[in-house]
């Protein structure tokens, strides 16, 4: 009996303890994602972004992506993946336009990305 | 993750209650939040596994949030008298000294057939073969049986005011022969809950709302 209440007991402080922590990870990964995305964002918009660049935030991500895959689901992650990739290609082939709007895209995506893993109303039903 | 928990927690929940709506019938022989959870858990089990784009973590932390809500219902039933009631429900007398009690029987969802099925499978091939017969909460039947009891087979003739032509024509009893019973007993057909003749000619018959009787009917041949 008592065994149990203590397992009981323990099993909620580490699951709390682990929310708390995934939430924390999660929220500050995709940070880390927008705040890159959004430099070179501003660089590509003066046209001044150049391949260097553009891998740095990718090799940032790729990176960050390995361990964000314990905690979000893996489609997720590619969808990051694939925006970032063609905006890769296209700051390499100095077409800065399309690179503006798929680095756009991306910044929405990196923001409102965690807010599906958040605790709200619309996410839990 | 806070995510996972709480849906798992609405899930729970939600089953539970419908598990407890549903009555004893769909509940087998385990408590129902226990039959919630096996019920759960394999899904949880298996859907991060089979599917790779789902992190293992959303399965394991569904199923620790069902380990925890088991041991909080757990210790809820163990502290909390009414609380068990809620949860795991009351046993229902469904047979006492009147004969059965349709009240109970409807309240936990089951007709005169699944008790006369659960009686038979304890051993009871009679309705009046025990004083009293019971529905735990985990839906199993059980009984006082009578010291003296009747070890021929009963056909049920009339079912909830329904006439089972199909049993007469077994037993060889003539459709006038029912009807003649029933005008002695001064009841209409719609009126009698249950009626049984076993080979010996030996008539249970109830009515709704009201004792059972025993009586003998005239057979074509005993079996």
């Amino acid at each position: 009996m008592v065994k149990s209440v203590i397992y009981t007991v323990v099993a909620i402080i580490l699951s709390l303890s682990f929310f708390i922590f995934s939430h924390i990870y999660v929220k500050k990964q995709f940070e880390e994602l927008e705040t890159s995305v959004t430099v070179l964002y501003n660089k590509t918009e003066n046209k001044e972004a150049n391949r260097e660049d553009a891998y740095a935030v990718r090799n940032a991500w790729d990176k960050n992506k390995e361990s964000l895959h314990i905690f979000v689901p893996h489609n997720d992650i590619s969808y990051v993946d694939y925006w970032l990739n063609e905006a890769c290609s296209l700051i390499y082939t100095g077409n800065y336009d399309l690179a503006l709007a798929k680095l756009e895209v991306l910044k929405w995506i990196s923001k409102t990305l965690p807010k599906g893993y958040s605790l709200s109303l619309e996410n839990i039903f | 993750m806070t995510l996972i928990f709480l849906r798992t927690a609405i899930i729970f929940i939600t089953l539970l209650l419908i598990m407890r709506l549903m009555g004893k019938s769909q509940i087998g022989e385990m408590q129902p939040f226990e039959f919630v959870i096996t019920l759960l858990i394999a899904e949880l089990a298996c859907i991060p596994m089979a599917d790779t784009s789902i992190p293992l973590l959303y399965g394991i932390v569904a199923i620790v949030a069902i380990f925890i809500l088991h041991q909080i219902v757990w210790l809820l039933d163990l502290w909390i008298l009414p609380f068990k009631n809620v949860i795991c429900g009351k046993p229902s007398i469904v047979i006492n000294k009147d004969g059965i009690d349709e009240f109970q029987l409807k309240k936990n969802n089951l007709d005169v057939s699944d008790l006369i099925e659960s009686m038979r499978t304890s051993g009871y091939f009679n309705l009046d073969d025990v004083y009293y017969g019971l529905y735990e909460a985990n839906g199993t039947f059980s009984a006082l049986e009578k010291q003296e009891k009747t070890y021929t087979l009963p056909v049920t003739i009339i079912e909830q005011g329904k006439m089972i032509d199909n049993n007469l024509d077994i037993c060889k009893i003539e459709r006038d022969a029912v009807n003649k019973l029933l005008k002695e007993q001064n009841a209409t057909l719609r009126k009698v809950l249950v009626m049984t003749v076993d080979g010996n000619g030996r008539v249970y018959f109830q009515q709704k709302g009201k004792p059972y009787k025993i009586l003998h009917i005239k057979l074509g041949y005993s079996w």
